[in-house]
């Protein structure tokens, strides 16, 4: 007896180019190509995925990538697929999710946008959210060195008190 | 103001202006009141007592609210990036200030994601224990709803009710954690930090059973609090899926999910508990599937220690002083029933001691910024409050 898990990859299969695995019961990791993201999460959508249960960003710089994360839910099938799509790490542009899950992907795609300096094309709404008057680079990457940037900005190395942060 | 010519004269400690006839009735004229025809903006937060370290810019037509838009990050800790730089053990601690209000579910939902990750198995009384602790945190969590649901609508009673209840439950927390409100990563990667002292068992079931005459009182319906909450802040529950709702909220609009039942974790499977469901979706529909949540986790914690079996507390491989593992490379998304909604955590190893990235989504991260701006639009400015504590808000796990 095929599980669900199974039975659903396979109908994913015939109509993408995917690789994707079945890591437990009721988790599901696919990789695709970033054209294809949108098609894909379109259809999902329909097949009754319609928790979008997060959307995540990790730098690889070793690889010179992002990797976008959406970890979307099912409450009828009580699975969770997790695609994943590779960006150029120096120039990160992704269509944006907001036609298929709304206001959820908007701010999700802002808060990304505003960390990890990731272009949302289509989302109208990338302000900055959660940091005040920001002039650094996006701080969640993995190049960004906060305990410098600190040290930097807020601690003067000629004052005796501070000079401990030094070393 | 005025244009015209006038004398000032001091006369036994009064002034005197003198001025022209003809001026007289210029001054006399009342001043032209500010038009108040037009929109101006309104801060609720974050200084505001009634905001937690949160802000909304509300532009305000009259007494109605036309737009909202949420001010966030003043509690923004980059905990993510933190996470990054310390070993599961550090990081178990770091979990504790997601969210002030129920550090011990948040403890939970890291340790299960470090076990996953790393394949850690637990002890079956540390699974039994830490159902224990998760739901006396959600009760807790549950009774500051109400206490700050009840303040903001100016109800002060059902606040004192709950914050003096809070505390028994404070007082079990410090017996068996150390900490008050903050547990110290009790709930750590392989089992919990230590087990129950003599007695515990005897004093959780006197707190439980001190809880019903709370759980009474806080259910008898007071006019104050139903004219304040009845109908306002109604979400319909194609809105709820639509903003990305989860927990409480989205319960409240009648849609029955709750990731206990849907993907059970640790022992929810062999336990017996209901789902309270509301079909209004309205303030008050919410606050009465707290009070109905409280019940219920009682319950459950009743059970759990009916079947607390003896064995260690930890797994002994990963018990302190052996804590400092490398992670595989591997990626898991743990989801959790924290006590607002939907909590998960999604971490990557890369064969490091420290996890390579982790990503947490809290649920207040939907409910206070897309989904308030969207219920605020065209409420009146005194049911602000109403509104906004009717979604189980905590600002900490929102900026994270």
């Amino acid at each position: 007896m095929r599980s669900k898990e199974e039975h659903l990859l396979d109908r994913i299969r015939e109509k993408f180019d995917i690789d994707g695995n079945i890591q437990r019961k009721r988790r599901i990791w696919i990789k695709i190509d970033k054209d294809e993201l949108l098609e894909l999460c379109g259809c999902l959508k329909k097949k009754g995925f319609i928790h979008l249960s997060a959307i995540s960003v990790t730098d690889w710089p070793d690889d010179n990538v992002f990797e976008v994360t959406y970890h979307i839910w099912s409450y009828d099938d009580k699975i969770l697929i997790t695609l994943k799509a590779k960006l150029d790490r120096e120039n990160p542009t992704i269509e944006s999710v907001t036609n298929i899950w709304q206001e959820n992907a908007q701010i999700h795609e802002r808060e990304l946008h505003e960390l990890f300096g990731v272009e949302f094309e289509n989302n109208t709404d990338l302000e900055p959210l959660f940091l005040e008057d920001w002039s650094g680079p996006p701080p969640f990457r993995k190049d960004f060195n906060w305990r410098e940037y600190v040290q930097d900005e807020f601690y003067d190395k000629e004052n005796e008190r501070e000079r401990v942060y030094f070393y | 103001m005025y244009r015209m010519n006038f004398t000032i004269k001091k006369m036994k400690g009064s002034v005197f202006i003198f001025i022209n006839q003809n001026n007289l009735s210029q001054i006399m004229k009342p001043m032209e009141s500010p038009t108040l025809d037009e929109n101006y903006d309104l801060y609720f937060g974050p200084t505001h007592p009634g905001s937690g370290n949160f802000g909304v810019k509300l532009r305000v037509d009259g007494e109605k609210i036309v737009s909202a838009r949420a001010d966030p990050g003043y509690l923004h800790r980059g905990f993510e990036k933190l996470m990054e730089y310390r070993t599961p053990i550090q990081n178990s601690v770091l979990s504790d200030r997601l969210c002030v209000l129920e550090p011990l579910n948040w403890n939970l939902l890291h340790a299960e994601a470090v076990e996953e990750l790393m394949d850690i198995e637990v002890p079956e009384r540390a699974k039994y224990m830490r159902v224990i602790m998760a739901e006396l945190s959600r009760i807790q969590s549950h009774i500051i709803w109400y206490g700050v649901f009840s303040k903001a609508i100016g109800f002060d009673t059902g606040f004192k009710i709950a914050f003096g209840y809070r505390d028994y439950i404070l007082d079990l927390f410090e017996m068996i954690t150390g900490g008050r409100v903050y547990p110290t990563g009790y709930i750590c990667p392989g089992g919990v930090r230590r087990d129950f002292t003599e007695g515990t068992e005897r004093k959780i079931i006197d707190v439980l059973e001190d809880l019903e005459d709370m759980i009474r009182m806080e259910e008898v319906d007071y006019p104050t609090l139903l004219g304040r909450t009845k109908g306002i802040g109604v979400l319909s529950p194609k809105e709820a899926i639509r903003y990305g709702a989860t927990g409480p909220v989205l319960r409240g609009s009648g849609i029955k999910k709750d990731v206990r039942k849907e993907e059970p974790y640790e022992v929810y499977d062999r336990l017996d508990f209901k789902i309270p469901t509301r079909k209004e979706g309205d303030a008050r529909a919410r606050y009465v599937i707290g009070i109905e949540e409280i019940r219920e986790s009682r319950w459950i914690i009743k059970q759990a220690l009916d079947d607390l079996s003896e064995s260690d507390f930890i797994n002994k491989d990963h018990q302190k002083p052996n804590v400092n593992k490398e992670m595989p490379k591997d990626e898991v998304y743990v989801r959790n029933e924290v006590s607002r909604g939907e909590g998960a955590m999604y971490m990557i190893g890369d064969g490091e001691k420290t996890p390579y990235r982790v990503k947490i989504r809290g649920p207040d991260f939907l409910h206070m910024i897309p989904l308030l701006e969207h219920m605020l639009e065209g409420v009146e400015i005194a049911d602000v409050p109403a509104v906004y504590w009717s979604l189980n808000v905590c600002p900490a796990d929102m900026d994270r």
